[in-house]
């Protein structure tokens, strides 16, 4: 099989970051375990709740602080040449998607605070029809990337 | 026709209704609270608060005429409005796509039209386009006619200057441009005949119509019995039950049949295509006529859809895929190119209107292999359905396992569908959601193509194909899954541009970092 598969790798901060975002996810679900489990003290509900209530908030950790994260950057690759970008990304689902540099519209960068605090943005391609994302690159990186995608991206408009 | 002008005044009266028609349901809700002792102040507050807000509608109607003028100038329409704040829209002839008249039952009177105004949109389309409510036809077709000669007129003056590289044949604007000595050429091309409207009526979503139908009835009637009567005279009142629910479906199934034929008569009656230069241009309707403009070049893609009782039948209906349209105008969005048409007569009409497009239905199905995959997922989905109601109706939920050889055969169907072709510079896709699908594209109007591996599919070296073109405001994705991975790489490669096929080997270390100048 002659694959040619994309090459660059997004930033390794991006691991943090989604670290992070496991993080909060945890802390709100034990929370809302935490109440459960006084609730179901309180009105003697069955004992299964508790046990669900400490088992999930665990799993949760487990699969998307230090499983998820991992196996995600490990899977995102992208590659930007001089007519085309390539994206590859999935866990479970694979997904690589081509798109020409003559079908690009325009090219966003953004980022919200934690992604500020770690120098990391997001970039959106946007086609006439579809919006292509790339998570969590370095800052410096993004910005080159998207002013080298607007110089490259020359859309011919008949063929919108 | 520089000077400033007027709608006709019936727009008044439509304006009026299409804000009656928001206000309905406060206004029901008005008239049905009107039900108080008759004699106090109250019992009539209802109905002098509707009287008030009728009275505020239709001065808003007015008033929104009043102000309303349009004019065309310096190559522009433009268009001044506004109740309190008075908004100016100008658009420039150049960005107009197209006119699209309709002509409701108060148009018909004064002989008038509705004018909407398309133009070369971007997402923001809401902003940049127009409609002017009631016009006369004689003012509509001057409109048409200035825009048209005045966009030829760009169009010679800017040829040297233009930035469009592509040749293609159905350039630019061109084609818009009437004109100005002989009549623009004009060709029919397809005129729907009254049998495949009744064909079409009948085999139409109508049948879904009546299916819910019937399972709204049965529904109902399964409340009016009471548990304790099933139990004691189950026999008895199960044929009783079943006599009377034949009858009464019968009965439904006329009714809905008669509403479905009614419902596309309204809507497709006359339903017309002609070629006009290079432009699309397709007139419906019979109470209210519509005219659709399609330019040629506006055309993404052209798909075929196929239900599952239309199949047998060997009709199809054809609907394109275009860049133009508003979101301000749904209906004519989903408006079909031909509603309802035998699958032998498609090639001819297709082939006047789009030459360059293959219409061949040859296609490199999925492996042999997939029809497990194709299988195994609605199999586990119906499961989801058929396992509780078989416990808890249990002996009758029963009868559900029926579905289980019913979806066996339909996924047979999805995997016999599924195919795609490369011919030169177009790529088809057939696949089956409930209809059957077939979609042509070119390889230039494809926005973009995804390649998608679940990791079962890994395993039996399969992947699902997608490609998306712009359709309308949005993007239309088909997508074929289970296919040889093989063959989906195939068509990546199809797809990846010319330049970074041959020179790959050259540029294996250029990455972006390079590109940057």
């Amino acid at each position: 099989m002659n694959r040619r598969e994309p090459r660059k790798r997004i930033s390794e901060r991006a691991l943090t970051v989604w670290k992070l975002y496991g993080w909060i996810n945890a802390a709100i679900l034990s929370v809302i375990a935490i109440a459960l489990i006084v609730l179901s003290i309180v009105f003697d509900w069955p004992v299964w709740v508790i046990i669900a209530s400490v088992i999930v908030p665990i799993v949760d950790v487990i699969l998307f602080v230090y499983v998820f994260p991992t196996l995600k950057w490990k899977k995102w690759r992208y590659e930007v040449r001089d007519e085309e970008i390539e994206l590859q990304h999935g866990i479970f689902i694979v997904k690589r998607t081509l798109v020409p540099m003559v079908r690009v519209q325009h090219v966003d960068t953004e980022q919200g605070p934690i992604l500020r605090k770690h120098r990391l943005a997001t970039i959106s391609i946007s086609t006439a029809a579809t919006i292509h994302q790339i998570p969590a690159l370095d800052v410096d990186e993004a910005d080159d990337l998207r002013d080298s995608i607007s110089a490259l991206a020359r859309v011919a408009e008949d063929d919108v | 026709m520089s000077e400033q002008k007027r709608l006709h005044p019936i727009s008044t009266i439509i304006n009026f209704i299409k804000h009656l028609k928001d206000a309905v349901i406060p206004l029901v809700i008005l008239l049905f609270l009107n039900r108080g002792e008759q004699d106090s102040f109250w019992a009539y507050l209802p109905l002098i608060s509707l009287g008030v807000v009728l009275l505020v509608v239709l001065g808003a109607g007015i008033l929104k005429w009043l102000r309303f003028t349009y004019r065309l100038e310096q190559e522009e329409l433009r268009i001044e409005y506004g109740l309190f704040v008075k908004k100016k829209r100008y658009i420039p002839f150049e960005r107009i796509q197209s006119l699209n008249y309709s002509e409701g039952i108060f148009h018909r009177p004064f002989n008038l039209v509705k004018i909407k105004v398309e133009t070369a949109g971007s997402s923001s389309s809401m902003e940049s386009e127009a409609e002017l409510t009631a016009i006369t036809k004689e003012e509509a077709n001057e409109l048409n006619r200035i825009i048209a000669q005045a966009k030829k007129r760009l169009k010679e003056k800017g040829t040297g200057s233009n930035l469009e590289i592509d040749t293609d044949d159905f350039d630019g604007a061109e084609g818009l441009g009437v004109i100005e000595e002989e009549a623009p050429q004009e060709k029919i091309l397809y005129r729907m005949s009254i049998k495949d409207l009744l064909v079409m009526a009948t085999t139409s979503g109508g049948a879904g119509v009546v299916i819910s139908g019937v399972l709204i009835f049965l529904l109902q009637f399964g409340d009016l019995i009471p548990i304790e009567a099933v139990i004691d005279e189950l026999v008895e009142v199960v044929q009783a039950g079943l006599v009377l629910a034949v009858i009464l479906v019968f009965i439904g199934l006329v009714i809905a049949w008669i509403i479905a034929v009614a419902m596309t008569l309204l809507r497709y009656a006359d339903f017309t295509v002609k070629l006009v230069e290079k432009d699309l241009i397709i007139t419906r309707g019979l109470l209210e006529k519509r005219q659709t403009t399609i330019p040629l070049n506006r055309i993404q893609g052209i798909r075929f859809n196929q239900n599952i009782v239309r199949e047998p039948l060997k009709y199809i209906t054809v609907t394109i895929e275009s860049a133009g349209g508003s979101a301000l105008e749904k209906d004519s969005n989903t408006i079909s190119l031909l509603p309802m048409i035998r699958t032998a007569d498609v090639n001819g009409i297709l082939e006047e209107i789009l030459p360059e497009y293959e219409w061949s239905m040859e296609f490199k199905g999925a492996p042999k292999r997939s029809i497990f995959r194709y299988m195994f997922w609605n199999l586990l989905f119906i499961s989801l359905v058929i396992a509780p109601v078989s416990y808890f109706f249990y002996p009758f939920g029963l009868l559900t396992l029926l579905l289980y050889p019913m979806i066996a055969i339909f996924s047979w169907l999805q995997y016999k569908t599924a195919g795609y072709r490369i011919s030169g510079d177009q790529l088809t896709m057939r696949y089956r959601g409930i209809v059957r699908h077939t979609v042509f594209m070119k390889k230039k109007r494809i926005q973009s193509l995804e390649l998608k591996e679940t990791w079962f599919q890994k395993k039996g070296r399969l992947a699902t194909l997608s490609a998306t073109i712009k359709s309308y405001i949005a993007g239309s994705t088909s997508t074929v899954p289970h296919l040889e991975v093989e063959d989906v790489e195939k068509v990546l490669e199809w797809y990846r541009p010319e330049g970074q096929k041959i020179t790959e080997k050259k540029k294996q270390l250029s990455t972006i970092s390079t590109i940057v100048e």
